[in-house]
């Protein structure tokens, strides 16, 4: 069959193509890390000093992990209630639908700085003290729409006969949506949780704002280092993210991967 | 269903929207405040609250925004916004199509592929891709040693530059929706739709097309509406002679500290957006009733 | 599709985490009431970590560091904070002292409880923004003028503000995507105070800018030297901290003081109204100015010491460069950035327009 054949070829190509074009920005990125010059456009030969330099820097290791663990959680955290609101919205009839559309929209379209302002402002109002805890909600929050968007589109495309089925069998509801629901919505529930880690391992403003003295959050640092210094360590930094985010991952793909 | 027969509802109801009007509809609501109010000082709550100093406050905060350098600004970035998501459709369609028809042990990998590169934060990659397509950078380099080009490329500064940054920065926000559809399309779908005599075209409009429509919608919204917001990339790659809306609106909360004005600029974004929005939903719902028999 | 073992822990991992996010995040209750403790919130990548740390083994307080990367976001910070969390010293820059002063975020200073005062440079205390030094003391200070690459710039071709508005350098020209700024540069290219709130003149500045435009490359928001190595730009207003580390780099930039005058920049410290360890506080700026310190200061992060008898300690080859330490006469002519109160909105609307081109 050349027709299949050309398009097997073809989809590899085309693979390949987009994801060169991904990763070069971060092949260059991993490369300048290990560049003993400072400037990045001469290459000064091998070296690990900036990366030394880092591990060094206590403070901005401790940054880094509270970073990786408040992205975990704000993720994880925004997951489970965005799927559990995507269901709701999906399958429950309530009253204040639009309102709650409306909210869940509002919160992607205000702009960052507008939503830490107001945080802020309802954190200190409440009394919470800032730190880890005012982070974790603000970006669960922030990152809610976005697993509610993507666990949507999947369901719509769920048969509904599916959940009858285990409903007539007798289940609880509680116990058909986890074992027939979620499952089936899976990648759906992956994606969201992806995308909400790399939404908060990446937010300034809102951190900025929102947290305290206790809990320093790596992207104003890294932020900082960018644009005041061109300082080669943030390089190193960032490919050691890059590898610590890694790590997490091949952990919990073991954890899940027994008995496959 | 009713409540009482179904606690696991009520839980979730419960949870659902005690989060949202704690966490978002009292923080909403203090935004419009914050927009009607008239003094253009810091304070967040300063002042009388009677219903005439509203008024004053609406006509000043949002009066203001009827002129040229605001209504451009906000025409450049739903123009730019569209662009963007233009590409990423472009782009990220094929690709999640590809990733779903792969083998289903490569699939993981490849979505991973796919986000791992963001868990750099965006800021450094953003100044990677400086780095890469600079005057003096790796790319010229590259170029000029091939003998293609004489002199080097001024690539960055442009607004070229950040519909590229926009695209590289939102590409997975596209894809990861996609996918999560695409994988819902079996093959058995597919073939039987060949079997009863579709070719290739007509099997992707009236089939592939439209069961593969929420995955577009919820791609379409993940990266149109944040690209109008992104303005450090429109600081970094283009030099901050394209402002987009989100640019304005930091301006004038830290530059300015016209928080009241700021306010109302992030207020009536939000309802011009949701208006588009609506509309553009109303005419998709319409679509789909055409196809689904 | 994947069995249901896997979704199933997947979720079960899921749920862990969350309940163990909940719990440990439990609101940690502040036993810090003795005053062996500080909270200092600071501009990022300002302060060598072992200042710190060696004031924390000196003194027995510990420092608890937090950082801001813009005036307006520690000011819109201090705003709203409460005594719960306030901070103990910041570090405003000059135009924002006036202006917190005035809404009482900060408290009066008594200079005499600090040693090092003396030893600071008389041209810069008791200066506009802060007669008497009643709210604040100087940090770090620095200027910014005209930079440019002598590869593409002949020496001598830039000596005024106004030299940047010729035609042979259209598309070359950097400015920093600061509004006070490149507004300082087009009032001192007319003469007038870079802290104007007269509209009239501020519209002037405006308008002698749209002639700037065709020549800006760009507004730059980071590190000024990064375009002139990137061979984006040929020359542009840039702070002299950037001129000094590029050329520590081996990056050929000049500096250039303006004949019409520099415009001057220093960052402060002052303590806010609400401070919970004020002792601690006025022990730590003491610290911040003595010689050894500001002195290793100011290598770190390459601006210039405010202390004298810093200066007195440097190297010969530091000390007599102009680019750090600029003459008296240049000096005379520098001007620091106050608050122009309303006026900022006025300013604020023509720099949009500025940038949309219109």
């Amino acid at each position: 069959m050349k027709a299949s054949a050309a398009l097997r070829w073809f989809s590899r190509c085309y693979l390949t193509l987009i994801f060169t074009l991904l990763y070069v920005p971060i092949l260059v990125l991993i490369g300048i890390s290990f560049n003993d010059s400072r400037n990045p456009f001469v290459w000064g030969g091998f070296s690990l000093r900036w990366y030394d330099k880092l591990l060094g820097n206590g403070n901005l290791m401790e940054a880094a992990l509270n970073t990786l663990w408040l992205g975990v959680t704000a993720a994880t955290l925004a997951t489970l209630i965005g799927t559990l609101t995507a269901t709701a919205l999906y399958r429950y009839r309530f009253r204040g639908k639009p309102l709650l559309n409306g909210m869940l929209f509002t919160v992607m379209m205000m702009p960052d700085i507008v939503m830490a302002i107001a945080f802020l402002a309802l954190f200190i109002a409440l009394g919470i003290q800032l730190g880890y805890f005012s982070l974790l909600v603000s970006h669960a929050t922030f990152c809610l729409p976005f697993v509610v968007i993507t666990v949507y589109s999947r369901l719509t495309g769920i048969n509904p006969q599916l959940l009858e089925a285990a409903r007539d069998l007798g289940a609880s509801e509680a116990r058909a949506v986890w074992h027939v629901l979620v499952p089936a919505l899976m990648p759906a529930i992956a994606s969201g949780w992806l995308l909400s880690f790399t939404l908060s391992l990446d937010d300034v403003v809102i951190s900025t704002f929102v947290t305290g003295p206790t809990f320093e959050v790596l992207p104003l640092r890294i932020y900082s280092m960018v644009r005041l210094g061109l300082k080669p360590e943030v390089n190193a930094l960032a490919t050691l993210l890059l590898g610590l985010s890694l790590c997490l991952l091949l952990i919990s793909q073991l954890l899940l991967k027994e008995k496959k | 269903m009713s409540l009482v027969r179904n606690p696991f509802k009520t839980a979730t109801l419960a949870v659902i929207w005690g989060w949202l009007i704690v966490l978002v509809l009292a923080p909403t609501l203090l935004v419009v405040l914050v927009s009607l109010m008239p003094e253009n000082t810091g304070q967040l709550l300063g002042g009388e609250l009677s219903l005439s100093t509203l008024w004053q406050g609406f006509l000043t905060n949002y009066g203001q925004m009827i002129s040229p350098v605001y209504l451009s600004v906000f025409g450049h970035s739903l123009w730019i916004g569209l662009i963007t998501t233009l590409i990423c459709l472009l782009l990220g369609y094929p690709f999640a199509w590809m990733i779903s028809r792969a083998s289903p042990r490569l699939q993981p990998l490849l979505l991973l592929l796919v986000i791992i590169p963001f868990w750099t934060n965006s800021l450094i990659r953003i100044y990677a891709l400086r780095t890469l397509i600079a005057t003096r950078g790796l790319l010229n380099d590259v170029l000029m040693n091939l003998g293609l080009i004489d002199a080097p490329l001024r690539l960055l500064y442009t607004e070229e530059a950040v519909i590229v940054g926009l695209v590289y920065m939102l590409l997975p926000f596209m894809i990861l929706p996609l996918y999560a559809v695409f994988e819902q399309l079996s093959r058995p779908t597919l073939e039987a739709a060949r079997d009863l005599g579709a070719n290739g075209l007509a099997t992707f409009r009236h089939i592939v097309l439209p069961l593969t429509m929420p995955g577009i919608i919820a791609g379409v919204l993940l990266v149109f509406l944040p690209a109008m917001g992104m303005f450090y990339v429109s600081d970094l790659l283009g030099g901050s002679r394209h402002p987009l809306i989100g640019n304005i609106i930091k301006g004038q909360f830290l530059e300015a500290n016209n928080w009241t004005f700021g306010a109302a600029i992030s207020v009536m974004l939000t309802l011009v957006m949701a208006f588009l929005l609506l509309a553009y939903y109303r005419s998709v719902k319409l679509f789909k009733r055409e196809v689904t028999l | 599709m994947q069995g249901t073992r896997f979704p199933l822990r997947a979720a079960g991992l899921m749920a862990a985490v969350s309940l163990a996010s909940v719990a440990s995040s439990a609101p940690v209750l502040a036993a810090d009431d003795s005053d062996k403790v500080l909270y200092v919130y600071n501009w990022t990548e300002y302060m060598p970590d072992e200042v710190i740390e060696r004031f924390e083994e000196q003194t027995g307080i510990d420092v608890v560091y937090s950082t801001f990367d813009s005036n307006e976001a520690m000011y819109a910070k201090l705003k709203l904070l409460d005594s719960d969390n306030s901070y103990d010293l910041v570090f405003p820059s000059t135009y924002y002292i006036d202006k917190m002063a005035r809404e009482g975020l900060l408290q009066k200073l008594d200079v005499s409880k600090l040693d090092h005062f003396e030893d600071l440079d008389p041209n810069l205390v008791d200066r506009d923004f802060d007669k008497g030094n009643q709210y604040s003391v100087p940090y770090m200070w620095g200027s910014a003028g005209i930079g440019y690459n002598p590869d593409y710039v002949e020496e001598g071709a830039l000596t005024s503000w106004n030299d940047l508005w010729n035609d042979k350098y259209r598309d070359k020209l950097l400015l920093s995507n600061d509004m006070r700024e490149v507004f300082h540069v087009a009032l001192a290219s007319l003469g007038f105070s870079g802290n104007t709130t007269d509209p009239d003149e501020i519209k002037a500045a405006y308008e002698k800018l749209t002639q700037l435009m065709p020549n800006v490359r760009a507004f730059n928001s980071d590190a000024a030297r990064v375009p002139f190595m990137q061979g984006e730009v040929d020359a542009g207003l840039i702070w002299n901290g950037e001129v000094y580390q590029a050329n520590q780099g081996g990056v050929p930039v000049e500096y250039v003081y303006p004949k019409e005058g520099i415009i001057l920049w220093m960052d402060t410290m002052a303590i806010p109204s609400n401070a919970r360890h004020v002792d601690a506080a006025y022990q730590f700026i003491d610290y911040l100015i003595s010689p050894e310190v500001s002195k290793e200061i100011s290598e770190y992060v390459g601006y210039t010491t405010p202390s004298l008898a810093a200066k007195n300690m440097m190297d010969p080859e530091v000390r007599d460069n102009p680019v750090v330490f600029p003459t008296q006469q240049d000096l005379a002519r520098g001007e620091f950035q106050t608050d122009v109160g309303d006026a900022l909105s006025i300013y604020q609307k023509y720099w949009e327009q500025l940038k949309t081109g219109h």
